[in-house]
């Protein structure tokens, strides 16, 4: 079995973001960037389905510039077998919908029996891609799952709902499932991981290489005009001062409020 | 805006309230207000929605329809999108909203927005408002295809409340192919800690950075307040507090008297589960922390300097 993951690399959650100088989008340079958090979940649960059944085959694909290397080194030092990495300026530059078509090409050729995502990512939040990539594919799918199970050539999933319930649905092979985070423990990469990863193959593609042509910024149907800190119009009132300040100053509205 | 089509939700036997959200923001776009409402036996509120903001509305009832299915319920959207002749969806960003917009605009090879807040027609083009960054930054987008998809912030918009001009019309649905299928639904297992009673809750974030601090500094100050401990989604996602203690659109919503945050930054999917709390004060150390739009009253400093010490002085104030 062969399970392909889509991994995207975003600025760290703690990195501090400012914007850039066109105001599109937040200034790259001198930020950490690491694996978004909610396709560290997606991998791990493809390497759950290899830990059982060595035979499979994890295929980790990432869309971005050459940052992006060390995000897919990470993940091989984890347990992935191989890595796709579109490198293009023009794919990097595209929508989600551009993102999900490159993706379907790189599909394509690899003829997945699953597709693993994150549900969204810590950047954009867009959560588009994933089910996109099955239309696009024309598999069925599922979002925001917190369990995988699979069961005669198909994929049973638990999809999150409100408040807590969960929707169970049987997906047939090939069918895409967009990972929740929260549904598993994710391992961390260990130093015979990482030291056999250095030699697990990187292949390198352009969009060309793959055959997809209207994507990137030209193509794309969603643009950003800016990006900017929310207004602060109707934020909170800040208590300043030492700590006893501070503290004698919520001890008092806690007593206002008739608390206390 | 030419023309409108609003998916409706249905939800217990009812239209869901977002779904009159969508009426609301619609109306505020301009244009031809179309709907359809899908399901199996869901005539009469499909007449109801009409007749309230829905106008003129196609019913997708099919038993094959009876539970959500990904598949059924693309395949039914864009069969009204083509009956209705729309120009912009609107579907409201809840789990089904989530699991199928993105690949009916990927079908129609259509501009797509998620969880819009605020959206309206410039000069024909739809300009619409996200947040970015979980909370952090706030990004106007523009859409420039034939046809848009937007997913809509649930609560983002009033719900419309008055009636209007609206009309019934059978819609088929051609279910053949569907791969997917609906098993079941699974409740919430209780496990006896509710926060929605609590008249005060005190949750600790990501912020509290260890999961050995909650005993220690955010439990110690719930106590005390006579009130319940809740988290946010990273700590539960980490394992450092069971799900049961979650605070958020996955978790529990709560309105209590008083609701202090700490070390919680202020992602979307929280904040809706403590937005509508009587009184919030946020503790953080990040003054941009998109928590303080929400909180009423915030301190900009170390959780563990500011909350053992209110901890304290609240014991000392009740002697």
């Amino acid at each position: 079995m062969k399970v392909m993951v889509c991994l995207k690399q975003v600025p760290h959650q703690d990195a501090k973001l400012d914007v850039n100088a066109d105001g599109t989008w937040i200034q790259e340079d001198n930020i950490k960037f690491e694996i978004n958090s909610y396709d560290t979940y997606a991998l791990e649960e493809a390497l759950r389905i290899k830990d059982a059944d060595g035979d499979t085959e994890v295929v980790v694909v990432s869309i971005g510039p050459d940052r992006v290397t060390q995000a897919l080194r990470t993940a091989l030092g984890m347990g992935a077998d191989r890595a796709v990495h579109v490198n293009d300026d023009e794919a990097v530059s595209s929508d989600s919908l551009g993102i999900a078509k490159v993706l379907a090409a790189v599909a394509k050729e690899e003829g997945p029996d699953l597709v693993f995502t994150g549900l969204m990512t810590d950047d954009g939040n867009w959560s588009a891609v994933p089910p996109m990539l099955a239309e696009l594919m024309d598999v069925p799918s599922a979002t925001g799952v917190l369990h995988t199970e699979g069961a005669n050539g198909s994929l049973q999933v638990e999809r999150e709902l409100e408040g807590g319930a969960v929707e169970v649905v049987e997906l047939p092979k090939p069918c895409l499932a967009a990972i929740q985070t929260g549904a598993n423990q994710v391992r961390y990469a260990s130093l015979k991981g990482i030291m056999q990863a250095k030699k697990k193959p990187i292949d390198v593609k352009s969009a060309g290489d793959l055959g997809v042509s209207g994507v990137g910024s030209a193509g794309a149907k969603v643009t950003i005009d800016k990006i900017a800190p929310p207004p602060k119009g109707d934020s909170a009132e800040i208590l300043s001062g030492s700590t006893d300040e501070v503290v004698s100053g919520l001890v008092g509205k806690i007593k206002e409020l008739g608390l206390l | 805006m030419g023309t409108i089509l609003i998916v409706a939700e249905t939800q217990n036997g009812a239209i869901r309230e977002t779904s009159y959200e969508l009426v609301t923001l619609a109306q505020q776009i301009g244009g031809t207000v179309k709907s359809v409402v899908i399901g199996s036996g869901v005539g009469d509120l499909a007449s109801e929605f009409a007749g309230k903001g829905g106008g003129e509305t196609f019913v997708a009832d099919d038993a094959g329809l009876s539970n959500y299915n990904v598949e059924g319920w693309n395949k039914a959207i864009r069969a009204a999108v083509d009956a209705a002749g729309a120009d912009l969806v609107l579907i409201s960003n809840t789990p089904l909203g989530w699991d199928v917009a993105p690949r009916v605009a990927a079908g129609l090879d259509a501009a797509f927005v998620s969880d819009c807040f605020d959206a309206k027609d410039e000069g024909g083009k739809v300009v619409c408002h996200r947040r970015v960054f979980n909370g952090k930054l706030d990004a106007q987008l523009t859409c420039n295809a034939d046809k848009t998809v937007l997913t809509v912030q649930p609560g983002a918009k009033e719900p419309f409340s008055g009636s209007g001009d609206g009309s019934t019309s059978a819609l088929s649905v051609d279910l053949s192919g569907v791969r997917a299928k609906f098993v079941e639904t699974k409740q919430a297992e209780s496990t006896g800690i509710d926060l929605t009673k609590a008249d005060v809750v005190v949750s600790g974030g990501r912020g509290v950075g260890d999961p050995e601090k909650f005993p220690e500094v955010i439990q110690p100050l719930a106590e005390a307040l006579g009130g319940a401990m809740g988290a946010s989604r990273p700590v539960v996602d980490a394992g450092w507090l069971p799900h049961a203690h979650q605070v958020g659109s996955s978790g529990q919503v709560v309105t209590p008297k008083l609701y202090i945050a700490c070390g919680i930054s202020g992602a979307i999917q929280h904040l809706v589960g403590m937005k509508a709390s009587n009184y919030i004060i946020a503790i953080n150390k990040d003054a941009d922390a998109p928590i303080f739009e929400v909180a009423d009253l915030g301190v900009v400093a170390d959780l563990f300097e500011v909350v053992p010490a209110l901890t304290d002085a609240v014991k000392a104030a009740k002697g």
